[in-house]
């Protein structure tokens, strides 16, 4: 008897908590019927604009992108016709190298499932550790961030990355591509920039090597009677199945780095961070290498750099000719993601157009991340990953996301965040 | 009469001679004689040249000194012929450690605080206070160091233990191989400080602001027990800072900005520091000029940097360059100032740079005068000890040195230094340098030779005529003594070497050889050589050089986008913007604003102004208020926080102002005009803030705004409690919310007691104060008084509601008010409670999910705050931020709605009304300080940058003008590694391409 209330007791606790902490929404349910966005500011992603466009979805697919003045629309093909005239409307925007899901609080260490330990751990997955229930998750959403590349950190290879859309039950749900690629810290060959020299240099860039030497012929083989699960993850790399990131900010790693990658003939790469990537646009075009830009709300590195160049950064990478998107790893990364689209607002005061900011956080960020086929701008035929914004999504100051859909499903942009203001709101209305 | 007397004093010092407690085993050798050193070129002192002059010594003093002519040598005395010579004092450093024990650095893993000394003796509290430590009675001469400070012309040293805040006694030394008890001159000659608290292992005080405090209270505490006649301790440590107190004080610093610091602590106590400086005293000279502190310069010139490699020169920083350029001028500015100083050899990786360095300053515009000055004259006087050494007079110590030329010929050498009248052959001017040309006869054949190289390893060349070629050869030279040893190859075929052999002796002062040779086949035959003539052309060409060089201009402050002059204050007017005042005007279009002595003189439309005045176009532009930071860890120097202690109100921040960082700049290219610079977070109640202008290029106290009202960082939460520390942290009181509290009853407690007896103790009349104990000045319960006089107010740290509402209580109930609480992220939970106390909200935009407290921080927090009627602002906590506040305040706009010219207001009028700066700054309204920023679209657009920043009424950032400094920092750059590069091809030692990244703080960063 005693038992029973005690067992009762704890379900009835555990119910109230569960109701005071369940304020990560619920996940949306499958697009239902056809969708028509109307008279919206629709900026595509791929640096076009419409001034007063219509855009339809149906079945999570967008089925429509036109300008209102030149199509006809017959309502009766909708099942649900938004009117969002003098709003704007852009593709989910998506936030590559992050670490969203796999970490909850910076300081409890508990939280932490981004870092694992070891320093070659090409095999460790990402994916099976993100967290569809995280917090942070919710409040990146309702600024317009809609996917995201989710990251492992650490070591010298940190793991397999996956992309993942941000409204889903579970990892599996949310999966949108499952191990993208591998990522690679090069290493440091002074202290952290300009400081003593790194004696270890040599030896850890010997270890990379020792594991590309080895990997490179073990992949060729199949079958292998003793499966080295190291390699096999990286099999991907030389097949042109997977992507390799190289995460390195100064000139002369970045310089290795490309010849690392000629040697083993990686064909898919990707520098990230890669702060000094401006100065070396050259080798980079010529080895068709992508690059996703550190943090541009940055202090320059050097004292004497132009004290705007985080932010001017990306006009620089642009008028060069080389793909690149905008990330935010970096300090309180997780939770700094629903910056993004400010960064590339800031982009914008030094020197890109509105347009080609908007492309380095969706179109070209979905082409570095090979997922371009079927998301990161509104064209036909492509994922109804989108949002609508009152205002400029890209100025904090109009940024206000009315709408939000991920592969047509229209999701719920309460958070926990929304909850508390909410709550406090109606206390001091009680007053 | 005069020379009776002279008489008389010579016979005394015969019958004085040489008599000592020494045990002498064997015979007594006691020699008795003059020592006489004529027809040299003598420096009586660093002024008073004589020529052909005679120095006669004995008994390890100067008898007599003059001309030659003039000077009368007794019969007992030796003679040494000093022709072409050149006699000067030996020189004094001033800062030395000669003969003090080796420091042990305790170096064991230190897991935990220890926040009491390791000392246990009668001394004082903290273990890097150790002024009861006498250098002279751990003096021991050590002849490997004393022969490297012979070699470069020194002879006399200051010495001490180098270890510590305040240091203990120094000794003057002089520098030979006797015993101690004749080489220690004087065993107390002056105290000595610094801020590194060097071996000590005591957690107090973990950063410069705390060793400043620790320095100043224990004045406080030499003086409480000096004016107390019931002083209860016996304590060793403060008895000797007041026995020593009238002896020459000797501050050792770090740069530049130290010697500032280290003056305003000698100006409370009535104190002048000699300071021991770091060689970028040029950097700072008008302000250390004021100090009227005397200097003591090292010469360690830094190497050029590796920069062969454009990648590598990357890393190193502009102000690196830029500071290896000017260090040489370092002299000769100082001097330009009629700064006094003296020359140490300390700080030198070897001390062979000494004179190589010494003459580079002078070839560097100081003079030779003022260098001998700085050697001799000025080390000797800085501690009163000019009766004993630092010039070559009657009854002084026979401490000089001989060189074979002027000794700032970059060739002189130094032969001998004599040490107290002992002689220290360096190099024997006996020795023959046989550098010159030759003609060799060998049994008839003559050759050609000729001997370069140095005068140790001399090189030959012989010239081998055969028929009508002339051959090169090599030829070896050994010289020893007197005796000379040549070879060189004679063979006609490469195929079979033949050497010719030549040894003998070097006659009539090197110019003439002779001895016998043997050939190649064997035979013995006779060989001399004459030398030739030489021809002296090359040396003055070099001469000319050195006159040319000018100073290549200095930046203030020293690094990328300094300036080369300071911004001045001009009458402007800006014309034609939208304005936003923050004043019932609200914003007013096309509307011009007047600037007139750093004020806002006149706001209006289409103003007409007179000739000369500068006009601003602001067409499609916005001019406001400019951004103030309430919570900012830029330009702070070595600790943002002192964590070693629950409560260390006594340090402040406005101690260690860093006027060099450049964040300063980046953040006036963000529209930033002003900051609080708070203390850190990781104690409850942390060190008092400094409240700047951003006036980049000035010192840090110009820097500072002249308020009456000062401010003081608290902090709540995981930060004071160590929570996110590790595991090795959990000793420190408190670790728990509940104990926080606690630290404050107690504190104020503490401190309300304190005036009690020191209210109790005024009250009193002289009598009755004698027999009574006189209360001790305590710096931290100073300062906790200052809070509930309403002369310092609160900037509290915090984010749960649970602590926030509870230090109100504590505020309510020990009768102070927080001022503003800073972070406070759930502040939207009890708004209304703080609206009751009065208490302002300063906090972050949008941060959160960094620590476990933030979990409930929402981005609505400013909005609901604002609200619910608290004064609401947005800080930055980081430099990064600090630079778009305007971006920061705009996201008020999205996240709760709050309008645009109340959002503006959370980063400039509403944190002025939290530094009670609203009075004359925060809004652009007549009278006030023209502070402002002039930008290029609307303020809080994420798209807006920054046109001109103006801090009372000068333009210190300008958008164009920053284009301007980047291409020339680029170019100065440049420049100056090619100067580099060159001096690398030359041969000179370089240092690997580096720079120290500066730190940036943060609240929680703990350690320098």
């Amino acid at each position: 008897m005693k038992t029973k209330i005690i067992i009762l007791l704890t379900i009835y606790f555990q119910l109230f908590a569960f109701n005071l902490l369940a304020q990560v929404p619920s996940p949306a349910p499958q697009q239902k019927g056809a969708v028509l966005l109307q008279n919206g500011i629709a900026h595509l992603g791929n640096g076009e604009v419409i001034e007063n466009a219509v855009i339809g979805f149906e079945n999570g697919k967008i089925t429509l992108v036109a300008d209102a003045r030149v199509v006809k629309i017959d309502p009766s093909s909708y099942d649900t016709i938004i009117n969002i005239e003098g709003k704007h409307v852009y593709p989910g925007i998506i936030a590559p190298n992050s670490t969203l899901g796999l970490t909850e609080i910076d300081a409890v260490r508990a939280t932490q499932d981004n870092d694992e330990t070891g320093i070659l751990n090409p095999h460790v997955r990402s994916i099976i550790a993100y967290n569809t229930e995280s917090n942070i998750t919710t409040t990146v959403r309702f600024n317009g961030v809609l996917m995201g590349q989710i990251t492992p950190r650490g070591g010298l290879i940190s793991g397999s990355s996956s992309i993942v859309q941000f409204d889903a039950w579970n990892w599996e749900d949310a999966i949108y591509k499952e191990d993208d690629g591998i990522h690679i810290n090069w290493p440091n060959m002074y202290q952290r920039w300009g400081g003593k020299e790194n004696k270890e240099y040599d030896n850890t860039k010997k270890e990379l090597h020792d594991f590309f030497e080895n990997a490179k012929p073990y992949c060729k083989v199949n079958n292998h009677n003793e499966i080295n699960i190291r390699f096999e993850s990286v099999r991907g790399l030389f097949n042109g199945t997977k992507r390799i990131y190289i995460h390195t900010d100064y000139i002369k790693e970045i310089t290795e780095a490309i010849t690392f990658v000629k040697k083993y003939e990686l064909k898919n790469v990707t520098l990230v961070g890669a702060y000094d990537a401006w100065m070396v646009t050259e080798l980079l075009k010529e080895n068709n290498i992508s690059v996703i830009l550190k943090r541009v709300h940055s202090l320059p590195e050097r004292q004497e750099e132009d004290v705007y160049l985080p932010y001017k950064m990306p006009k620089i990478l642009f008028d060069a000719g080389i793909l690149f998107c905008l990330e935010n790893a970096g300090d309180m990364e997780a939770m700094n993601t629903r910056n993004l689209p400010f960064y590339a607002g800031t982009a914008v005061a030094y020197g890109l157009t509105k347009e080609q900011a908007l492309q380095t956080i969706t179109l070209n960020t979905a082409k570095i991340l090979s997922i371009d086929k079927t998301c990161g701008s509104l064209e036909i035929g492509k994922d109804a990953t989108l949002f609508v914004s009152t205002g400029d999504a890209l100025d904090m100051k109009t940024n206000n996301v009315e709408l939000a859909f991920i592969q047509g499903r229209k999701i719920d942009l309460s958070s926990r965040q929304k909850n508390l203001y909410e709550k406090y709101s109606k206390k001091y209305k009680q007053q | 009469m005069k020379k009776i007397f002279l008489l008389i004093l010579v016979c005394i010092q015969v019958f004085v001679f040489a008599q000592e407690t020494f045990v002498v085993n064997g015979t007594h050798n006691n020699i008795n004689n003059y020592y006489a050193f004529t027809n040299a070129t003598i420096y009586q002192d660093y002024q008073t040249i004589i020529e052909n002059g005679t120095l006669l010594i004995y008994d390890r003093k100067v008898v007599e000194i003059g001309e030659s002519k003039k000077v009368k040598l007794p019969k007992n005395t030796v003679v040494y012929d000093l022709k072409g010579k050149f006699i000067y004092p030996s020189f004094i450093d001033l800062s030395s450690n000669y003969g003090m024990p080796e420091i042990k650095n305790d170096n064991k893993p230190n897991y935990g605080p220890q926040m009491e000394t390791n000392n246990q003796g009668a001394f004082n509290w903290n273990q890097a206070i150790k002024p009861e430590v006498e250098a002279g009675k751990l003096f021991t001469p050590v002849q490997k160091q004393a022969e490297e400070y012979r070699k470069i012309g020194f002879g006399t040293v200051l010495t001490h233990q180098q270890d510590g805040i305040i240091r203990g006694v120094s000794a003057l030394v002089t520098l030979g191989d006797e015993k101690a008890q004749l080489m220690l001159i004087n065993e107390k000659v002056a105290g000595h400080l610094s801020f590194d608290k060097g071996s000590s292992t005591q957690d107090y005080p973990g950063s410069l602001m705390g060793a400043i405090a620790l320095i100043r209270q224990t004045y406080y505490d030499v003086d409480w027990m000096y004016n107390n006649n019931h002083f209860k301790e016996n304590n060793l440590s403060l008895k000797a800072i007041l026995d020593n107190w009238e002896l020459p004080q000797i501050f050792e610093v770090k740069d530049k900005l130290d010697i500032l610091r280290a003056d305003k602590i000698g100006d409370e106590f009535n104190t002048q520091y000699i300071f021991v400086g770091n060689g970028d005293e040029y950097q700072r000279l008008k302000e250390i000029k004021a100090t009227e502190g005397k200097i003591i310069v090292p010469i360690n010139f830094p190497e050029p940097f590796d920069v062969e490699d454009p990648y590598e020169a990357l890393k190193v920083a502009y102000s690196s360059v830029k500071h290896w350029e000017l260090a040489p001028y370092n002299l000769k500015l100082l001097a330009d100032s009629a700064i006094d100083f003296t020359i140490t050899s300390d700080g030198l990786k070897d001390k062979k740079d000494f004179l190589p360095n010494l003459r580079q300053a002078v070839k560097y515009g100081l003079t030779e005068k003022n260098a001998l000055k700085a050697l001799t004259y000025n080390p000797a006087q800085f501690i009163g000890e000019y009766a004993n050494v630092g010039s070559l007079e009657k009854n002084k110590l026979a401490n000089f040195i001989i060189a074979s030329e002027n000794i700032f010929n970059e060739k002189a050498i130094i032969h001998e230094n004599w040490v107290k009248g002992k002689q220290h052959i360096i190099k024997d001017y006996n020795n023959f340098d046989v550098r010159g040309r030759y003609d060799v006869n060998v049994n008839g054949k003559l050759y050609e030779l000729k001997v370069n190289g140095s005068e140790d390893k001399p090189q030959g060349t012989i010239y081998i005529v055969n028929g009508k070629d002339t051959i090169k050869e090599k030829a070896t030279i050994t010289v020893k003594g007197s005796l000379i040893n040549l070879s060189f190859n004679v063979a006609d075929s490469v195929a079979e070497p033949a050497y010719l052999r030549l040894s003998g002796a070097i006659n009539y002062n090197n110019v003439i050889w002779d001895g016998n040779a043997q050939l190649p086949n064997g035979d013995w035959v006779k060989w001399s050589a004459i030398r030739k003539k030489d021809d002296k052309k090359d040396d003055k060409k070099k001469v000319d050089n050195n006159d040319s060089l000018a100073v290549p201009n200095i930046k203030y402050p020293l690094m990328a986008y300094g300036q080369d002059s300071l911004p001045v204050a001009k009458t402007m007017l800006i014309k034609n913007a939208t304005v936003w005042t923050n004043e019932a005007e609200g914003i007013l279009k096309n509307t011009d604003v007047l600037i007139k002595d750093g004020k806002i003189a006149v706001i209006g439309k289409d103003l007409v102004v007179e000739e000369g005045v500068e006009v601003i176009d602001g067409t499609n532009k916005h001019l406001t208020a400019g951004i103030i930071d309430e919570h900012s860890h830029i330009a702070i120097s070595r600790g943002v926080n002192e964590c070693t202690q629950a409560v260390t109100a006594e340090v402040s921040i406005a101690d260690v102002v860093n006027s060099d960082d450049i964040n300063i700049y980046r953040q006036l290219a963000g529209g930033v005009v002003a900051a609080q610079l708070l203390h850190g977070s990781c104690n409850p109640i942390g060190g008092q803030s400094a409240l700047i202008k951003l006036k980049w290029g000035h010192s840090p106290e110009e820097m500072k705004i002249d308020t009456k009202d000062g401010f003081i960082k608290f902090a709540l939460g995981e930060n004071v409690k160590q929570s996110n520390w590790g595991p090795f942290n959990t000793v420190r009181f408190p670790q728990t919310r509940m104990g926080v509290e606690q630290v404050y009853y107690d504190a104020f407690t503490r401190a309300k007691e304190y005036q009690a007896k020191w209210d109790a103790f005024a009250k009193l009349n002289p009598k009755e104060k004698d027999k009574a104990e006189a209360p001790r000045i305590d710096l931290e319960l100073e300062t906790l008084n200052e809070i509930l006089n309403k002369e310092r107010f609160i900037s509290c740290h915090s984010y749960v509601q649970s602590e926030i509402n509870m230090l109100m209580h504590v505020g309510d109930s020990m009768g102070f008010t927080v001022n503003t609480f800073t972070h406070i992220l759930e502040g939207y939970k009890l708004a209304d409670k703080m609206k009751n106390h009065g208490a302002a909200g300063s906090t972050f935009s949008d941060w959160w999910a960094y620590k476990y407290e933030v979990n409930d921080a929402i981005p609505y927090n400013g909005a609901i705050m604002h609200h619910e009627g608290v004064l609401t602002a947005f800080n930055s906590d980081d430099a990064e931020m600090g630079r778009r506040l305007n971006q920061e305040a705009a996201k008020a706009i999205k996240y709760g709605e709050v309008s645009e010219e109340e959002a503006l207001k959370f980063v400039t009028l509403n944190p002025a009304k939290m530094l009670h700066l609203d009075d004359r700054m925060g809004s652009i309204k007549i009278g006030k300080d023209a502070c402002i920023v002039l930008w290029n679209d609307h303020p809080l657009s994420v798209y807006a940058t920054v046109s001109k920043t103006i801090i009372d009424g000068a333009i210190y950032f300008d958008n164009e003008w920053d284009k301007v400094l980047a291409q020339k920092n680029k170019e100065e750059k440049a420049a100056i590694i090619n100067k580099m590069i060159a001096e690398k091809k030359e041969g000179k030692k370089t240092q690997p391409a580096k720079s120290k990244k500066p730190t940036l703080y943060h609240c929680d960063t703990v350690g320098e």
